[in-house]
């Protein structure tokens, strides 16, 4: 059997942070669903099973808090990670997460493709549809972030705000919430691991490697500027390690279900949101 | 060429860290003082109450009634010695920016309704009061947190008979002193400016709200449509995504798996105007 070489996608601090933010992002949804629902019998249930109301209020809180300092240490990274000589290339360049006209390119590519005309568009190291979910994230947090710390301390709060903000503040955070949820459930999932060749979980985020021919596929333009940089062969790694595939697998497979159970329920359940 | 450099970004951050200190200086300076929690208040908004003292103007709920005197509902006003002095000349209560309650009367008789504002019983001779529920004739009132989450009753904050109207002087939920009498005995310190929180949310997305509170009814659409959007684009384009890559699988051209529905000449038509380059065999 010949080895398959593999390419190096996402770094330790990537995947760590992808890791601490399905945690906190499941723990967020399943007991913000609770509050969401607590006038129906799904929300008693959830509610319940996390141990009743006060203590379920509690692990919401906790994971926001971590939630926000993550995002905050996010933000320092991605400072870290500017070069500051050649300030051009290293935030609008293709290695960068920042959209750019490459990306409204390929999206016109890809959706007259759908229509039969054109070619596939060479995407290169991140796709649109990443990027976009990425500043999505990204913009939600803060919004999450200062309409739940309102929330959390509401008297704190209007000592300084007139309390109408707080009406405003519940509105958005649960809007924003039901908005990330439906769009990480629905569509990053299928992005991220409904396709063939990955169908029930797509390794890549947590092994941090990818197959190069897969790759030659999916992000040719990529592989491409690798070669000219003559970059690939510091990229090359080794096949995962088995032991913590299993439990990567089991970590992903268990994400997984929970964000189906929490999507499907959320839609059977929806005439009954109300956000205010 | 390095040092230039480093100097240069210790100047911004300079420049950067005095105009935030400056920043904060003044955002401290305009922001209000404090809320308080245990006295009355005149006014909620501190810059109101210097507004008030140059223009004498009062607060509808500051103004006693003057039941003794005379006080005359149908024309909305209250007497003071011979004169009649128009309700009109009193400020609306503080709401949100923009809110115009009373402007949108919750029934017919709407003058009328405004003025029980003011009365110690808001349903002195109102038929059938006794033998309904206060959710039959407030339905709108009943979907609020407090109500449907919290699970609190309305008498809990609005009291035993006889219910006073918001505005009435010396009722607690009058927003002199609502925020002690009413709000305070459940959320411990809590002060005015909390106790300007809308107990009794509007629909946010009723055309209505957009008078009576607009920040409220433009976050809301803005979400709702930022959601719509998203799904309504993503969704599709997921789909065909999954499809084009079942497709390709297949060796098929995209368009027959696709559109297996398009009629065949329509179809064929296309291929001639725009044909396809084929890729090379192996
Ligand atoms: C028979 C119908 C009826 C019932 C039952 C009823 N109300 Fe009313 N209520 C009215 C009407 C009519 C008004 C005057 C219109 C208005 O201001 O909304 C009013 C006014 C009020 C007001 C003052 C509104 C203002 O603008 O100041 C309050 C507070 C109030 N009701 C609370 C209650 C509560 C609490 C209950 C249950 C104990 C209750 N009502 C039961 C019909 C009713
Ligand atoms: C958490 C306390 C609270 C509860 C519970 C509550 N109310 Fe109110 N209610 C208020 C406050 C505060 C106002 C004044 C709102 C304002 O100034 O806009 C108010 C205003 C009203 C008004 C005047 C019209 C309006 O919407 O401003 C009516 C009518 C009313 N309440 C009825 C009810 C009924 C009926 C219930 C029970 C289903 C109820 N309230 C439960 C606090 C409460
Ligand atoms: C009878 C008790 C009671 C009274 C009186 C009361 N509240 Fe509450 N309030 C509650 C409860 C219970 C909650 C829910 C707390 C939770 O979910 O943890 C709540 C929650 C809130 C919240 C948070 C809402 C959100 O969306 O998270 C606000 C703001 C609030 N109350 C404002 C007020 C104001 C303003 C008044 C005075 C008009 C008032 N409350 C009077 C019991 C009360």
């Amino acid at each position: 059997m010949t080895e398959k070489t593999y390419i190096k996608r996402y770094s330790k601090i990537h995947r760590l942070f992808h890791i601490f933010i399905v945690l906190t992002f499941m723990n967020q949804a399943v007991t913000g669903f609770s509050f969401l629902f607590i006038t129906t019998d799904l929300g008693e249930k959830l509610s319940r099973l996390l141990g009743g109301y006060k203590t379920t209020f509690f692990l919401h809180k906790v994971g926001g808090v971590l939630m926000i300092s993550g995002f905050l240490i996010h933000i320092l990274y991605l400072l870290s990670k500017i070069d500051r000589r050649n300030l051009k290339t290293s935030i609008f360049g293709p290695d960068s997460l920042v959209p750019n006209l490459q990306d409204i390119k390929n999206l016109s590519q890809r959706v007259l493709s759908f229509f039969g005309f054109g070619s596939l568009p060479k995407i290169d190291r991140w796709a649109y549809w990443e990027k976009f979910g990425y500043w999505g994230v990204f913009w939600g947090m803060p919004l999450l972030g200062i309409t739940g710390v309102m929330l959390m301390f509401p008297l704190l709060i209007c000592s300084v705000v007139p309390g109408w903000t707080l009406n405003v503040a519940a509105l958005l955070h649960r809007a924003e919430a039901i908005l990330a949820v439906s769009y990480l459930f629905i569509i990053h999932f299928f992005f991220g691991h409904f396709s063939l060749s990955k169908f029930p979980l797509n390794e890549a985020m947590f092994s941090g490697r990818v197959e190069l021919e897969e790759l030659m596929e999916e992000r040719p333009a990529w592989v491409e500027r690798l070669q000219k940089e003559g970059k690939i062969e510091l990229l090359k790694a080794k096949a995962p390690n088995p032991w913590y595939r299993v439990l990567y697998f089991i970590f992903g497979y268990a994400a997984l279900a929970c964000g189906f159970y929490i999507i499907i329920k959320g839609i059977d359940y929806s005439r009954y949101i109300k956000l205010h | 060429m390095k040092k230039a450099f480093i100097k240069k970004s210790r100047t911004v951050y300079f420049v950067f860290g005095i105009g935030l200190l400056i920043g904060l200086a003044v955002l401290v300076m305009y922001l209000p003082d404090p809320g308080r929690s245990q006295e009355e208040v005149v006014s909620p908004y501190i810059t109101r109450l210097r507004e008030r003292v140059r223009t004498g103007y009062q607060e509808g709920y500051e103004v006693k009634p003057r039941m003794s005197v005379g006080y005359d509902l149908m024309k909305g006003g209250y007497y003071e010695g011979n004169e009649v002095r128009p309700i009109k000349r009193t400020r609306d209560e503080f709401k949100a920016p923009g809110v115009l309650r009373d402007l949108f009367p919750v029934s017919s008789t709407g003058a009328e309704v405004r003025i029980r504002s003011h009365l110690p019983d808001a349903h002195a001779g109102i038929k059938f009061y006794q033998q309904s529920t206060c959710t039959e004739c407030h339905s709108r009132q009943a979907r609020s947190f407090h109500t449907d989450r919290a699970g609190i009753n309305c008498r809990q904050c609005h009291g035993a008979e006889p219910i006073p109207a918001i505005k009435h002087y010396y009722s607690p939920m009058n927003p002199i002193r609502r925020h002690a009498y009413v709000c305070a005995t459940c959320h411990e310190g809590a002060n005015d400016l909390f106790a300007q929180y809308i107990i009794h949310e509007p629909a946010p997305g009723a055309l209505t709200t957009k008078e009576s509170f607009p920040v409220f009814f433009y976050a809301n659409w803005f979400m709702v449509l930022l959601l719509l959007g998203t799904m309504a684009f993503f969704i599709p384009h997921s789909l065909m995504m999954f499809l084009q890559e079942l497709a390709m699988k297949k060796g098929k051209t995209g368009i027959d798996i696709l559109f297996p529905l398009i009629p065949h000449r329509f179809k064929a038509t296309l291929r001639k105007r725009f044909p396809k380059k084929k890729a090379p065999e192996k």
